[in-house]
């Protein structure tokens, strides 16, 4: 007699497992289903090479809900997230820039720079923390219908109306400002140091496939203030053990509550009787029956891979496609015999900079120029870089005296001219590895093993359409009631008993994890 | 990293009995050079009081429209002020309320030294488009030492070479100290008779051994920001982010003050045709602040009362205090709040700087204030009492 | 046109453009004693590019006056390789007929593009005659028109409502990804997306200029008219008995303050001549109009004034007759490709190697990208401009004769030679143009009003603008 659940969750990334660890403790029976040998997604930690563990593709938490570290009590089972305290940028004339953890440090370091910049800074850091108190409430409502004549969406709306209103004319111009405009035009307005601009402009064009001045990527300077709401340290942190140790604590927290995890389980397709769903059927044809079936994975394979187009409305599936992706970005993890020493700084600021990331965005054009390239369809011959060590922060990552690096690269286009071959593959790894050597000479001796993610590996890898980190791009057009589709921005899809809970949902992106909490709500609310 | 020292620190750091430190805009200063800063108190009423207050932020503002600049910045008249003179003033924005205080000293027609307590050289800035005027932050090149106490005026002669008795209160000159070329002002923070001196950080030291050399027969003692502290709340001065909050640092309106909420009435300038945030002030005068900020002195036998009933005598603060502290009226409506507090061993009395609703706030209203006594909280009666609540002759004299 | 006898107006308006002239013709149809002032000689010749709404027309009674429109047809043509060329025409099968030959797929679409075009277009129209939506407001009344518009765009159904809430702030060669495959289709469309933008038509926003500059136009027409209302306001005298503006050309006037603040009339500087009014109106760009008056203003007023991006790109050149009549709206723009390569030389600073060129049926031409530099511009790089210029037309470099946004500033006193005295992107439009807080018109002095193209709805929109100013004002 198989076993009868309450749900299925299909695929065991972080967000599956945060919408499966919340329904389990509401006493749900649930099911989890990952394809790969190891839940986490694009959240793990792997030794790719004996003694060292890699954080394979996500390496930093920034905005991981503290509600749901509370909620799951994740530290009991295993979660600890380090800060990341400090972000040295190299510049190409030997000089740095740097932001360190104590402030009176950051200020006379920017003073260095620019006197008005230092206290531009603080001005600029000021209005951010309210922008992102102002941002907040939406990141963590279910997004109304515009479209709607429904009551709870015009009551919605309206809430949503008032909340606007009520931060007064210069927040809500500020706001937006920050919804329109590029990064580089916005910073422009408060900055005149362009390795600062440069250096802070990189965070807004993280997984998407724009430079720092198209338009949209403003929005993104918020994240770093969001943590500081949380009463969190540092926005920025890193997970002992890895990103894959935080997966694993969910998982944890979500069996703890009672729900089964099945690894090696790749669904094929969603079971359906009408327009309802019934349970999956794997990979190996074995069927499992469950009233609810919940999709973690991405629009464009929730929606068009473990469904029949034809069971969707023409317009939805129309919309689905439309999605975008266009992964950006890559990842080269590193074993290091010892430690590389930046021209700028050869001291290291005492472990310092070894400690914080390393950012290689030394000018606004460089970036610009890094996403030139990119937008022709070529991977940046000088990519922006943000490095981290995390064996330094976490001794565990590496044997002692060896170090972890880990290199998110941008840009990395997913659609190369030509394609992905393994020949343009190590292309890619050298030109990050020569670029890293053009600042830190003698780096590359110390390299003991180089592992080379592109795009189209984190797809392979991960399942994430074309690679994008964020399962589908964090533009506008793709945010809050249009993220997937209009109309479905609500966790519920055209299938009933069939929801989704992955980053492409509402608010998406990040190792956050909103969407499968506001997921697993979603459902709990609707099963009453 | 590790925080900035001062120009004087060669001097200050071996003089640090407890490596008691605090922060001041970056740099360390000592919060005490004793392990107890009693004497280093005592000093600025009874002696004179040597202190490092080089973290200070000074910038020199020159050209054709400088003093039109800091016209347009500040509340009080500088076009009207003389060569030679030194004006205390806030500063605000478009809405009326302060972003900082500080004081400017005209140091000729076309050149004027402003200092602040917080970073101002990006407001100078938006508020110089158009102007003929030049900015320098000079923070860092000028080191300042503040001579306070009775006997600062004999030190400081004797080490000038000079008469100093024609040099009225805020007021300044250039002077030599044993060759080195200063600007002595008559401008303190502690309500007393003192001087506060000015110099290039390069002469700092030699500096710094002149003057003390010469006190050292008159009692001059190296004081901190600790004992610094007390003195400022029985002279009534107000400190940044502890008694307000910049307009610009705060988060809700309702942190922000006007110069009029604050006591500085007599700062804001109606003889002006504009500046910063006037028609916001003017209207505010015209219906009356709904704020005051005043002097509040707890009533000793209230205070012992309360402790008596748990079998204690009173417990003083053993240093000033920087919080917020709920003010009663005696009907127990909160009608305000404390910031900063603190026993005055001159006066015998326990003080307190607050905010209090207009109603609430003339002299002698009876209120209470909240203390805690035993894990408990009380309410001992006080009442309002002006600022200052000490102001020595030999202030002005 | 003789200098006015009186010294005394209810109103001065600065500048002699559309928005200018149209703001003065409905203050004197109000009965107040206008005067316009203008640096410049005469009108400036030329047509005026872009919608001018039927409410400006009939009001001013211009059909009168001799008010024309131009509506070429086709309304612009693509030569191509060896093969012809693409016409698009005023006439919807016509268009469809020309696209079919280069693309079956694109053809059928056309027509469905067009009408989710013009409905978004007409959204814009409603939101551009009317005083941005004041969305801080208590007002009941304001409260309700905001609803009212609410409710007008819900009525145009659901696709309309995601469809400004999807489109506005893509990119044009998102949206046009979406609809069509052939390179020249999405060209020629894509070239309105970056019209008078320092971007490409990858960046976000460009959907939006492309509508801002469809409003008007006819379904199936993506270039916007032109029409001689300059001309036509100049002809025209009072509306209704009452006497019209007067003009006053040839003086440079500055803005007198009296000494409570307020504005008092203006000094012609050239003259040295006040001449007293309480209410003045400047269809000058916003910086220009204001930043003179430093510490009149608050400083955060000033830094806004700063911060509006208005980055010229275009470069304007007039063809000689001989040839002005041979490449008649024209559109050099092969690829959405060739106009985000042309744009990433002006990230740069560097004029476009391989412009987008566009003629109208008048022989002026539209040369994007040449960036303003403030900077002497050398020789060379002109004559380098001129020819890549003439070679994508086909004509000879001595039939041109080429303006960058340089020589716009210094010729019209246009700020840093943009058109519409600020980029029309999405942090610059409605409640935010030209700063925020300050879109109804008003300045933070009193009796000093802006009506030019720095205000809302902005460039392109010949009048609408002195119009909504001018309403605002009475």
């Amino acid at each position: 007699m198989p076993k009868r659940y309450d749900v299925i969750v299909i695929g065991g990334g972080h967000n599956g497992l945060v919408t499966a660890a919340y329904l389990a403790r509401a006493g749900k029976k649930v099911l989890v289903l990952e394809r790969r040998p190891r839940v986490g997604g694009a959240a793990v930690t792997e030794e790719i090479f004996p003694g060292f563990k890699f954080s394979m593709f996500s390496y930093v938490v920034s905005l991981l809900r503290p509600e749901i570290i509370r909620d799951l009590d994740l530290p009991r089972h295993g979660l600890h997230i380090l800060p990341l305290e400090s972000t040295v940028t190299p510049m190409e004339n030997g000089d740095y820039l740097a932001a360190w953890a104590d402030h009176d440090d950051t200020r006379r370091e920017l003073y260095r720079h620019s006197p008005r910049d230092a206290e531009a800074y603080d001005e600029y850091g000021h209005l951010m923390h309210f922008m992102a108190q102002a941002v907040k409430p939406i990141l963590g409502m279910v997004p109304p219908d515009p479209t709607s004549f429904a009551p709870g969406d015009l009551a919605a709306l309206f809430r949503l109306g008032k909340h606007f209103r009520g931060l007064g004319a210069e927040r809500l111009h500020a706001l937006v400002k920050l919804m329109t405009m590029s990064s580089a035009d916005f910073l422009d307005e408060w900055f005149e140091t362009d390795v600062l601009k440069a250096t802070k402009s990189a965070s807004g064009i993280i997984g998407t496939f724009l430079g720092p001045r198209s338009p949209g990527t403003a929005y993104v300077l918020l994240h770093h203030y969001m943590g500081e709401l949380d009463g969190v340290f540092r926005a920025w942190g890193f997970a002992k053990g890895g990103t894959g140790a935080l997966s694993e604590s969910i998982a944890s927290a979500a069996r703890a509550f009672g729900a089964e995890i099945r690894c090696d389980a790749g669904v094929a397709k969603v079971l359906l009787r009408g327009r309802r769903a019934t349970g999956v059927v794997l990979e190996n044809g074995d069927e499992i029956a469950a009233s609810i079936v919940v999709s973690s994975l991405d629009p464009r394979r929730t929606f068009l891979q473990l469904l029949e187009p034809s069971h969707l409305p023409p317009d939805f599936v129309a919309d689905i496609k439309r999605f975008k992706f266009r992964g950006s970005s890559g990842k080269v993890n590193l074993a290091l015999d010892g430690l590389p020493t930046f021209t700028c700084m050869p001291d290291g600021a005492g472990g310092k900079l070894h400690r914080g990331a390393v950012s290689i965005s030394p000018s606004l054009d460089y970036v610009e120029r890094a996403y030139d390239d990119a937008k022709y369809g070529e991977f940046s011959r000088r990519p922006y870089m943000d490095i981290v060590f995390p064996s330094m922060i976490d001794p565990g990552m590496a044997p002692p005296g060896k170090h972890v690096m880990s290199i998110f690269v941008q840009y990395a286009p997913y659609h190369l001219n030509g394609g992905w071959t393994d020949a343009q593959r190590e292309a890619f790894g050298d030109a990050v590895v020569n670029t890293v050597e053009s600042f830190a000479p003698g780096f590359k001796s110390k390299i003991l093993h180089r592992q080379v993610i592109t795009p189209v590996d984190i797809e392979r890898i991960t399942g994430l359409s074309e690679g994008n980190i964020f399962a589908g791009e964090l533009a506008l057009q793709q945010l809050f009631f249009l993220r997937p589709a209009p109309g479905w921005a609500k966790f519920a899809t055209p299938i009933r008993g069939f929801y989704q809970c992955g980053s492409g949902t509402h608010p998406g992106g990040g190792i956050m994890g909103a969407s499968g909490r506001l997921a697993a709500m979603r459902i709990l609310k609707d099963g009453k | 990293m590790s925080l900035r020292t001062t120009p004087f620190h060669a001097r200050t750091g071996p003089l640090s009995e407890g490596q008691a430190w605090r922060r001041w805009a970056g740099y360390v200063v000592a919060s005490s050079y004793e392990l107890s800063h009693d004497r280093e108190y005592h000093a600025i009423r009874n002696s004179a009081a040597l202190f490092d207050v080089s973290p200070l932020y000074k910038y020199l503002v020159t050209g054709r429209d400088a003093a039109r600049l800091l016209d347009h910045v500040v509340t009080r008249n500088v076009g009207k002020a003389k060569v030679g003179q030194v004006l205390y003033t806030p500063w605000c924005d478009a809405d009326g309320k302060q972003i900082d205080d500080g004081t400017i000293s005209v140091l000729d027609e076309r050149t004027f030294r402003m200092t602040a307590a917080d970073p101002n050289l990006r407001w100078l800035h938006l508020n110089s488009s158009g102007l003929e005027v030049a900015l320098e932050d000079v923070s860092e090149r000028t080191a300042a030492l503040s001579l306070q106490g009775p006997n600062s005026r004999a030190i400081l002669q004797l080490a000038a070479e000079r008469d100093l008795s024609g040099l009225k209160y805020f007021r300044l000159t250039p002077a030599k100290i044993r060759g080195i070329p200063v600007t002595i002002s008559r401008t303190g923070y502690t309500g007393d008779l003192g001087y506060e001196i000015w110099v290039e950080a390069a002469q700092a030291v030699p500096l710094w051994d002149a003057v003390f050399e010469t006190g050292t027969a008159y009692g001059i003692t190296p004081a901190g920001m600790l004992a610094l502290d007390v003195a400022r709340i029985e002279a009534g001065l107000l400190l940044i982010e502890v008694d307000y909050f910049s307009s610009r640092h705060a988060f809700i309106e309702a942190q922000k003050s006007s110069p009029l909420e604050l006591g500085l009435g007599w700062t804001v300038a109606t003889d002006k045709e504009r500046y910063n945030g006037k028609d916001a002030l003017d209207a505010e005068r015209l219906r009356g602040p709904t704020w005051q900020f005043t002097g509040l002195t707890v009533d000793w036998d209230s205070l012992e009362q309360l402790y008596a009933q748990v079998g204690l005598p009173p417990r003083l603060p053993t240093q000033a205090w920087r919080m917020s502290v709920p003010i009663y009226d005696p009907g127990g409506r909160q009608v305000g709040y404390a910031t900063s507090g603190g026993w005055s061993p001159l006066l015998k009395k326990y003080l307190a700087l607050a905010h209090l609703e207009s109603s609430s706030a003339a002299p002698g209203t009876q209120l209470r204030m909240e203390v805690t006594v035993e894990h408990r909280r009380k309410q001992a009666t006080a009442h309002v009492t002006p600022l200052p609540f000490f102001n020595p002759e030999r202030k002005r004299a | 046109m003789s200098p006015p006898r009186q010294s005394r107006y209810d109103a001065i308006v600065i500048g002699a453009g559309a928005n200018g002239l149209v703001a003065a013709h409905y203050l004197a149809r109000a009965g107040k004693r206008v005067l316009v002032v203008e640096q410049r000689e005469s009108l400036e010749a030329g047509l005026d590019v872009g919608w001018v709404p039927a409410q400006v027309v009939r009001e001013l009674q211009l059909d009168q006056h001799g008010f024309r429109l131009e509506q070429p047809d086709p309304w612009v043509s693509v030569s191509l390789d060896g093969a012809g060329g693409l016409q698009l025409w005023r006439e919807m099968s016509k268009s469809v007929e020309a696209i079919r030959r280069i693309s079956p797929a694109d053809a059928a679409q056309w027509p469905e593009f067009c009408e989710r075009m013009r409905t978004l277009a007409s959204v814009l129209e409603k939101l551009y005659l009317a005083p941005p939506p004041d969305i801080e407001t208590r007002n009941p009344r304001e409260l309700a028109r905001i609803g009212g518009l609410g409710l007008f765009v819900r009525r145009l159904g659901k696709q309309a409502v995601i469809d400004l809430a999807r489109i506005l702030p893509m990119s044009i060669a998102d949206l046009l990804d979406e609809w069509f495959e052939s390179d020249i289709l999405k060209g020629v469309l894509g070239a309105v997306g970056v019209w008078h933008l320092k971007q490409g038509p990858r960046s976000g926003g460009t959907a939006f200029n492309f509508l801002h500059h469809h409003v008007g136009c006819a379904l199936g027409v993506f270039r916007p008219p032109q029409s001689n209302l300059r001309e036509a306001l100049a002809a025209a005298g009072g509306v209704g008995g009452r006497s019209g503006p007067e003009m006053m050309f040839n003086n440079e006037a500055a803005l007198r303050l009296a000494s409570d603040g307020r504005a008092a009339g203006v000094t012609l500087l050239q003259r040295r001549e006040q001449i007293d009014a309480p209410l003045v109106v400047s269809s000058e760009s916003p910086r220009a109009a204001l930043s003179s008056l430093g510490l009149h203003l608050d400083p955060e007023f000033v830094r806004a004034l700063d911060h509006i991006k208005c980055r010229g790109v275009v470069a304007h050149a007039r063809l000689s007759a001989e040839y002005a009549a041979r490449v008649r709206n024209r559109c050099v723009a092969p690829s959405l490709e060739y106009l985000e390569r042309a744009y990433d030389d002006s990230k740069y600073g560097r004029d476009s190697h391989r412009p987008y060129v566009e003629t109208d049926g008048a022989g002026r031409v539209h040369i994007q990208y040449v960036p303003f530099t403030d900077q002497q511009r050398d020789v060379q790089s002109l004559r380098t401009l001129g020819s890549s210029v003439a070679d994508a037309l086909g004509v000879p470099a001595g039939a041109l004769t080429i303006e960058t946004p340089d020589d716009l500033e210094r010729e019209y006193n246009l700020t840093e030679g943009h058109l519409y005295h600020g980029e029309l992107t999405l942090d610059q439009i409605l409640f935010m143009r030209p700063v925020p807080g300050w879109s109804r018109y008003r300045t933070p002095i009193e009796g000093l009003y802006l009506c030019g193209s720095g205000t809302h709805p902005g460039g392109g929109i010949p009048g609408a603008a002195g119009r909504n100013a001018a309403r605002e004002i009475l």
